[in-house]
């Protein structure tokens, strides 16, 4: 029973990556070297985060929030963009449309960090006897991680990689970029400062994660649009 | 296609080799990640020649239910937990009697109980409820400790988590719902192995020696007073069996006077002409089995050295009247010169002693006092007791309900000074009234000494079988003895084989709440309609309404590379 509690979890957080991936272009386009590629750049950003933290934080006993912390916390969150600008512009992608590879990347970002960050816990929690709630909204968490992934993805394709945007969009873009680099931070202080519970945190991680992906979306079919 | 496939692979590969690296590091997480951990003790398992009583098993993993459950439900697959202070006395004789098969049984006792817990200011209201719930504890712990109980039996003591997880299953069970993972479906897991027979239990005997003055040196010759107090208890729970009455005032008293004595015995004006034999004794709650032993074991000229032996049991909860229980007649010129002693300083004291005889029975195997062993050796020997009758087997032995709190540190002071004058009296064979250890002399009774040793005791269950030969109890008490008198002596001795114990005493219960199937086959339904739901969604968008219905009409899809 606690194996199927397992089992469930693993699908609500693992399910949509390969979802994504079979029912978009993507698998029709075999870009699947596209997503590996931008896993492990992830996991190389994750490891440069990783030592960045570990070098210029303090380690906080109380839960508070630091103001001050939390924006070097949030300078060190935008090696995630550098990584995704390293992953869009500088690896070597097989020729795959511009439209098709920023979804990979996105996609290949974010499955990593599922896999890191949550199969773990996954693993060693939803096994045991005990029920909680967390584990099913760390599942959604993770959906709405793939939404931010894809949109950031979207985000800096269309920042880095093309050419003729029309101008009185790229303002929107850049925003919109921001607002989903820093979303880490905004979670953290809606969490820490405000005192906001898991559930409350998913919840408004899954709205947002909705907004930003239309906005993204739009954004990017309307550059498409000018450019075709 | 060939020029990728190279690096294709060496990416697999590096991955491939990283779960196996992943799973070492999976496999040293272990997973105890229960709402609640809560310390348990289990009912003790003994078998006497054979015939098994106690609680038989200890590992237990089953849904948890209350008494409020309804009253037709099935719970022999479930753990019952019954709170002392709701507890209905023939509730529990009426499944013992009927041999209703429960999950297992989990008793709340009031923290009132918990020798862990400290000093417990005990109010005058609680005293009345105190009183009942005390009563009732024994009731029940006599019920236990003779039946023979197919499941797992714990005690635990009162405490938040456990009482929120209690109303949480009393709540649903009230409202007759099912357990659900929100309202409190829990599951109480204790694993613990199966219950091993504790190989040649071991009883210690400490016996110390206070050698009396004799002007030609040979000590041997001088009669003997012997005062004995046996040590080890037995209760329902072996782990919480600390018996501060039964029998720790006894011990307490002991060394109180050793201590005493050993003043009086340092100065050669005020040594005494008799020998002072003091012996902490074990198997108290078996016959007096450790004290046989011990008996046996004296030479029979020491033994006939003896003048009398004065036994101490449960001092430390009278009132206004301490009973001298003896097996000899009360005609009886030693007993009468005894009694007399006693009742003399008593009357200075102004307490009450009463004498009361007690016949032995050489064909009935029970030994209700430690008096009777002497007397089976003809030795004269009397027990000072607190209580009024002789206890049955496992009777008053260091109930559940015998803890520090219940003991009168005044009544154990004024118990120590009656058996201390009334050996001067004795000893120094003084005639009138004399007090040597009155209150504002060097030699009183040091009542930081009796609170130290009794809080001691009270905080050390000591059930003979589960002590090592080198317990920390058991060397302390040498230790302590050894300060006092001269010839310690240590003596380990197997206890008669018509008692088998079993061993896990103590367990970590840990309280899981749990979802049903039910919730898991809806989620799994919930998760599968929104992937299905989503799929869809990203199939329309990204190609179209058309490319979605021809999925469904051709299975499996052809994946047509004409985009």
């Amino acid at each position: 029973m606690t194996a199927f509690h397992f089992f469930n979890c693993a699908i609500l957080t693992f399910g949509p990556h390969a979802v994504y991936y079979s029912a978009t272009p993507l698998s029709e386009y075999d870009t699947l070297g596209t997503s590996m590629k931008a896993a492990l750049v992830y996991l190389g950003t994750a490891i440069v985060k990783l030592v960045c933290l570990a070098n210029f934080l303090k380690v906080s006993e109380n839960d508070e929030f630091d103001p001050y912390q939390e924006s070097l916390k949030a300078l060190i969150g935008l090696v995630d963009v550098a990584g995704i600008y390293f992953a869009l512009t500088q690896l070597t992608h097989r020729n795959i449309s511009q439209n098709h590879k920023f979804q990979a990347v996105g996609l290949g970002w974010a499955f990593a960090d599922s896999i890191l960050h949550r199969l773990a816990p996954l693993w060693v929690g939803a096994r045991g006897l005990e029920f909680t709630w967390d584990y099913i909204l760390q599942g959604l968490e993770a959906n709405a991680n793939l939404a931010f992934s894809i949109s950031m993805a979207a985000l800096g394709s269309l920042m880095w990689l093309r050419r003729n945007k029309p101008k009185t969009l790229i303002p929107l873009i850049y925003i919109c970029a921001l607002i989903v680099a820093t979303m880490p931070s905004i979670t953290s202080y809606l969490r820490k400062k405000l005192d906001w519970h898991f559930p409350e945190v998913v919840g408004f991680e899954l709205g947002s994660s909705l907004v930003m992906a239309f906005i993204s979306w739009q954004l990017f079919s309307a550059c498409q649009r000018r450019s075709s | 296609m060939s020029s990728r496939k190279p690096g294709d692979s060496d990416v697999l590969s590096s991955l491939y080799s990283m779960i196996p690296l992943l799973f070492l590091l999976l496999a040293c997480v272990e997973l105890s990640d229960a709402a609640a951990a809560v310390d348990v003790y289990r009912l003790v398992q003994y078998d006497i020649s054979g015939v098994p009583f106690g609680s038989r098993l200890a590992a237990l993993n089953h849904h948890a239910a209350s008494l409020h459950s309804s009253a037709g439900a099935d719970l022999s697959r479930s753990v019952l937990i019954i709170p002392l202070r709701e507890l209905n006395i023939s509730l529990v004789k009426e499944y013992i009697s009927q041999k209703k098969t429960l999950g297992g049984l989990l008793l709340l006792l009031p923290q009132m109980f918990n020798f862990e817990s400290g000093d417990m200011a005990v109010t005058k209201d609680d005293i009345h409820e105190m009183e009942r719930l005390k009563n009732l504890l024994v009731e029940l712990e006599e019920l236990l400790i003779h039946a023979n109980i197919p499941y797992p039996v714990y005690f635990a003591f009162e405490h938040d988590d456990i009482e929120a997880v209690l109303a949480d299953i009393q709540r649903n069970d009230v409202n007759g719902q099912a357990a659900t993972p929100t309202n409190g479906g829990y599951k109480f897991v204790v694993s613990a192995p199966e219950p091993k027979k504790l190989a040649s239990p071991i009883m210690t005997n400490i016996q110390g020696w206070l050698p009396g003055l004799k002007p030609d040196g040979d000590t041997n010759q001088l009669p003997t007073i012997a005062i004995v107090a046996s040590y080890d208890t037995f209760g329902a729970a072996p782990a919480l069996s600390v018996g501060s009455d039964s029998n720790g005032s006894g011990v307490v008293a002991l060394l109180e006077i050793a201590r005493l004595f050993s003043l009086l015995y340092s100065n050669p004006k005020t040594r005494g002409k008799y020998n002072l034999l003091f012996g902490l004794t074990s198997g108290g709650p078996y016959n007096y089995n450790g004290t046989h032993k011990w008996l046996r074991s004296f030479d029979q000229r020491l033994r006939e050295t003896i003048d009398y032996a004065i036994c101490l049991n449960s001092i430390g909860s009278w009132d206004d009247k301490l009973w001298l229980h003896v097996s000899k007649p009360p005609q009886n010129a030693y007993v009468k010169q005894i009694y007399e002693r006693f009742s003399g300083v008593a009357g200075e004291l102004g307490l009450k002693v009463e004498l009361k005889h007690k016949k032995i029975n050489i064909s009935n195997p029970r030994i209700a006092w430690e008096h009777e062993q002497f007397s089976r050796l003809r030795v004269t020997a009397a027990t000072l007791s607190g209580l009024s009758s002789a206890p049955e087997l496992f009777q008053r032995t260091g109930s559940l309900s015998d803890s520090g709190n219940l003991v009168s540190e005044d009544a154990i002071r004024r118990s120590i000074k009656l058996v201390a004058q009334s050996f001067a009296r004795h000893i120094y064979d003084q005639q009138e009234d004399m007090p040597v250890f009155a209150d504002d002399s060097s030699l009183a009774v040091d009542l930081s000494y009796v609170r130290l040793w009794l809080d001691l005791l009270s905080r050390t269950p000591r059930v003979a079988p589960f002590l090592t030969k080198n317990d920390p109890l058991v060397a302390a008490l040498k230790k302590e003895l050894a300060e006092h008198t001269h010839e310690v002596n240590v003596q380990h001795e197997l206890l008669d084989g018509l008692f088998t114990f079993y061993d896990s005493t103590k367990a970590k219960l840990n309280i899981y709440q749990v979802a049903s199937v039910t919730f898991d086959l809806l989620l799994l339904l919930a998760v599968g309609s929104y992937l299905i739901v989503l799929f869809s969604f990203l199939v329309i968008t990204t190609r179209g309404l058309d490319d979605l219905i021809s999925i469904f009409r051709r299975p499996p899809p052809r994946k047509s590379k004409t985009g």
